[in-house]
């Protein structure tokens, strides 16, 4: 990172430190992306070869594929993206508390396509009758789109503890243990997620089994009372972290940091892009 | 793509519209997502579609990588270095589809069938 001499600002896209000029930490993500381009390209090929192979008693994909669904996930994720740009870019001005807000929203973004997979694995092997060893359609479909949801689970990991550092106080309390309230920040981070995730998709199968009535949401109440529970102290233990404590080490010359993660999300981004059409929409001609 | 040479000034201004720019982008490709919905439902012929569908998902992608992942301000090397690993998984794509089409990943024992079951008919 280096400073422009005449208004001190510190330039984010080049490095003059560095002998190509390139942050290092920028080039190494590039690399590796460049890298994760290949790995993509040849799973989307085994689909696209062996997609003829769907599980017994579906004989057309597109039977089994719901459009609609994955069309919302490709928004979400485009808008996911949308709020990575934002966070790098508030970041990259200084403001905090912009680029704090962008991530949960990018976090909030990446968790709804996930449980989107979730409900559409879900939907595949319950409904359709096609699991990852009964065709090859299932193998290379769930492999391909489940390499893909682990990156972006990955993402929304790295973005959790992303948010969690930008809380990490420039003068810690003597006596103190830091780690140990970084640690429980995670902790509820990752904890107030899957809780969601887990109340919204059953509310979803509650609402899809039963229709929509008073009894339905009182019994699925009932039914996941512990992870309402868990959900609501999750939340707030996040409020409470999240409150006014303080200078923070966090500020523009972590700007690399909070661009690289963006390089991953929006590549993420651009192989759902290229998964969307080739997988899904091209089985529609 | 590569420009380490514009004046603090501009640079300043640059990143002051880049706000306003990420969103019409993010507008324009959720646009261009529906477009693409739309256009598996139109009655032509099928390699015109697919050839509009892959416009526009190559459109989508070069938005994303040279606005959002800011190939566009960066140095030139990074968009040489990535794309070095897009025209590899470019060309292992179109070798492997080359080498096995759809119609040939049929199994043996699939196959074989086939026959037995023409064998008979004949």
């Amino acid at each position: 990172m280096t400073s422009h001499a005449a208004t001190g600002a510190i330039d984010h896209h080049h490095d003059h430190t560095t002998s190509t000029g390139i942050p290092n930490k920028k080039l190494l993500m590039w690399a590796f992306l460049a890298s994760d381009c290949m790995f993509f390209g040849t799973l989307i090929s085994t689909h696209l070869i062996y997609r003829l192979h769907p599980p017994p008693g579906n004989p057309v994909p597109r039977q089994i594929f719901d459009i609609p669904l994955t069309s919302f996930s490709t928004f979400i994720l485009l808008m996911s993206s949308l709020m990575m740009a934002l966070a790098v870019n508030a970041i990259q001005k200084g403001n905090l508390k912009s680029m704090r807000f962008s991530l949960l929203t990018t976090i909030l973004f990446g968790s709804i396509f996930l449980g989107g997979q979730v409900f559409e694995f879900n939907n595949f092997v319950h409904e359709h009758h096609m699991t990852i060893t009964n065709s090859i359609l299932g193998t290379t479909f769930y492999t391909l789109t489940g390499t893909h949801g682990t990156h972006v689970a990955i993402g929304v990991l790295w973005l959790g503890l992303m948010y969690v550092r930008s809380f990490k106080a420039a003068a810690p309390t003597p006596g103190s243990y830091p780690w140990l309230g970084n640690l429980l920040h995670v902790l509820a981070l990752v904890a107030a997620i899957l809780l969601s995730m887990k109340l919204v998709l059953s509310l979803v199968w509650g609402l899809q089994e039963h229709g929509m009535s008073a009894a339905t949401l009182g019994g699925i109440a009932r039914a996941q009372w512990l992870a309402i529970v868990g959900a609501v102290v999750a939340f707030g233990a996040l409020r409470w972290f999240a409150r006014p404590a303080g200078p923070v080490q966090f500020d523009q010359r972590n700007a690399v940091d909070v661009e690289m993660m963006g390089l991953y999300w929006h590549f993420v981004d651009i192989v759902w892009i290229v998964i969307f059409t080739a997988v899904y929409l091209l089985e529609y001609l | 793509m590569s420009d380490s040479t514009h004046s603090p000034a501009t640079g300043h201004a640059a990143e002051e519209s880049k706000f306003a720019a990420y969103v019409q982008i993010a507008m324009l490709l959720a646009v261009i997502t529906g477009v693409e919905i739309a256009v598996i439902g139109l009655p032509f012929a099928k390699w015109l579609l697919v050839s509009v569908l892959v416009v526009l998902s190559a459109v989508k992608f070069m938005f994303v990588i040279f606005y959002f992942m800011h190939l566009r301000w960066d140095k030139v090397f990074c968009t040489i270095l990535f794309f070095i690993g897009l025209i590899l998984a470019g060309g292992t794509m179109w070798a492997l589809l080359k080498l096995f089409s759809v119609e040939n990943s049929v199994p043996l024992s699939v196959a074989l069938n086939a026959i037995t079951d023409f064998s008979r008919l004949v």
